[in-house]
């Protein structure tokens, strides 16, 4: 899980061009919407993206976005449930 | 018809242009065949959770738009903050958002169109610059982006002027935007625009081969219908037309361009002119001197800013400080420049096509 939360703060730092922003920067349980990250809708759009892109994972209903986009470590957990 | 003046200006370009108090004073040469404009630090400019965002053009055109607010007297505190709302807020690009239309198209091809992504779809519209300038500036007025290839400045001018003089609004920003990235430098090169060799910039002129140095830049203006503290300029008016026949068509036109302001060649005090160092296409420059200019004072502007779209931006920022700082400076001089600057004219046009006069005076 530790290395698949690694690769995942990376893969948003690239996707969503966080300049200034290190993985060690970024605590796996933190929120990425809001007080934590930042994030905003537009980030949300390309964070499902990723999932498909990269995992192969499509979220088929949009409420289920709020629950697996609460933290890195939560889509981490998705990933390793969903992982096709 | 009441004046209308440049209040203020910012520029973006591959030179030391963006702190007006310092105009030009070391200009700088480069051995290349395309010059890259020197980022300012676009923080100072664009909140940090925006800017990730954007991409190297519209960072330089809020940079630039920002600059020319606070250039044209208001602070940048209250610039940054949105207190200032232009009436309108008008652009040219050549091109527009290269760097991100790149990005998205790489995107469709790599992926076979699928797992698109909105950021650099959203970025990559022609009027990103103008809708993001708008965004931060809270301003809801006017907004409109010319794309009419080497004269889309000269249009977002004629759109604001016109404005101005309808009484439609009373100020504007407008500027001009083009950005280069290896992928439409190598694909404009296969065109032949550009030099094959690297040249020195400030032997430009004296370069031989076909071609010129590419280039990129934006410059920003605040036009207003009243006269400030700020005033570089007083904009007179602007004139565009395509593809003219002959030499002697081109004589015709600044004619004709100049006496609508009740002026003849002769009343020029110095012809800034697009030269860019292809013999192609400056041998036009070279016959309208001769026929038109033989006496007048001459300057060029391509060895500093490279050739784009939207060099004429560039030109006008140049015409503007040398109205207001009555300095012609040493680099852009091609003969004896004028004991005293009341009236300059921008020729310029893009590959012999694409062709404007800008007319300006000293307040």
């Amino acid at each position: 899980m530790d290395e698949l939360i690694n690769k995942l703060k990376k893969e948003v730092i690239e996707q969503l061009n966080l300049e200034e922003i290190s993985p060690d920067d970024i605590d796996p349980d933190s929120s990425l919407f809001g007080e934590g990250l930042g994030l905003d809708s537009i980030d949300a759009l390309e964070l499902i993206v990723l999932l498909e892109k990269n995992y192969g994972i499509k979220i088929e209903d949009p409420k289920d976005g709020k629950k697996i986009f609460h933290s890195i470590r939560t889509m981490a957990e998705y990933i390793t449930e969903h992982k096709k | 018809m009441n004046n209308i003046y440049i209040n203020g200006s910012g520029n973006v370009s591959p030179q030391a242009t963006t702190d007006n108090r310092h105009f030009l004073e070391n200009p700088l040469s480069f051995e290349v065949r395309r010059l890259k404009c020197i980022d300012p630090d676009y923080k100072r400019f664009i909140p940090a959770e925006q800017i990730r965002r954007m991409g190297r053009i519209i960072r330089m055109g809020i940079a630039a738009s920002k600059l020319c607010l606070e250039d044209a007297g208001f602070g940048a505190a209250a610039v940054s903050a949105g207190e200032f709302v232009p009436d309108a807020i008008i652009t040219g690009t050549g091109l527009g958002c290269v760097e991100e239309t790149e990005k998205f198209l790489t995107s469709m091809i790599r992926n076979k169109e699928e797992f698109l992504t909105p950021t650099a779809f959203i970025q990559s519209t022609h009027n990103t610059v103008a809708g993001q300038i708008a965004l931060m500036l809270k301003c809801h007025g006017y907004n409109f982006t010319y794309v009419h290839r080497g004269v889309s400045f000269e249009s977002a001018l004629t759109d604001a002027m016109t404005q101005m003089q309808l009484g439609e609004i009373s100020n504007a920003l407008v500027g001009g935007s083009d950005e280069l990235t290896a992928n439409s430098f190598a694909i404009t090169s296969r065109l032949g625009l550009w030099k094959q060799n690297p040249v020195n910039t400030f032997n430009l002129l004296n370069d031989h081969q076909r071609g010129s140095v590419a280039g990129e830049g934006s410059a920003f203006f605040f036009l207003e219908d009243h006269q400030t503290a700020c005033s570089q300029a007083i904009l007179n008016g602007v004139t565009m037309f395509l593809n003219p026949s002959s030499p002697q068509e081109i004589s015709s036109r600044v004619r004709d361009f100049l006496a609508v302001h009740q002026l003849n060649p002769g009343d020029i005090d110095l012809v800034l002119m697009g030269l860019n160092g292809d013999p192609r296409t400056d041998i036009l420059y070279h016959d309208l001197v001769e026929s038109d200019f033989p006496l007048t004072s001459l300057g060029y502007f391509k060895n500093l800013s490279g050739e784009y779209h939207t060099a004429s931006a560039f030109a006008t920022w140049l015409a503007a400080m040398m109205l207001k700082t009555q300095t012609v400076p040493e680099v852009i001089q091609i003969n004896k420049p004028p004991a005293r600057l009341e009236k300059v004219l921008i020729y310029n046009h893009f590959q012999g096509k694409n062709h404007a006069f800008i007319l300006l005076s000293r307040p």
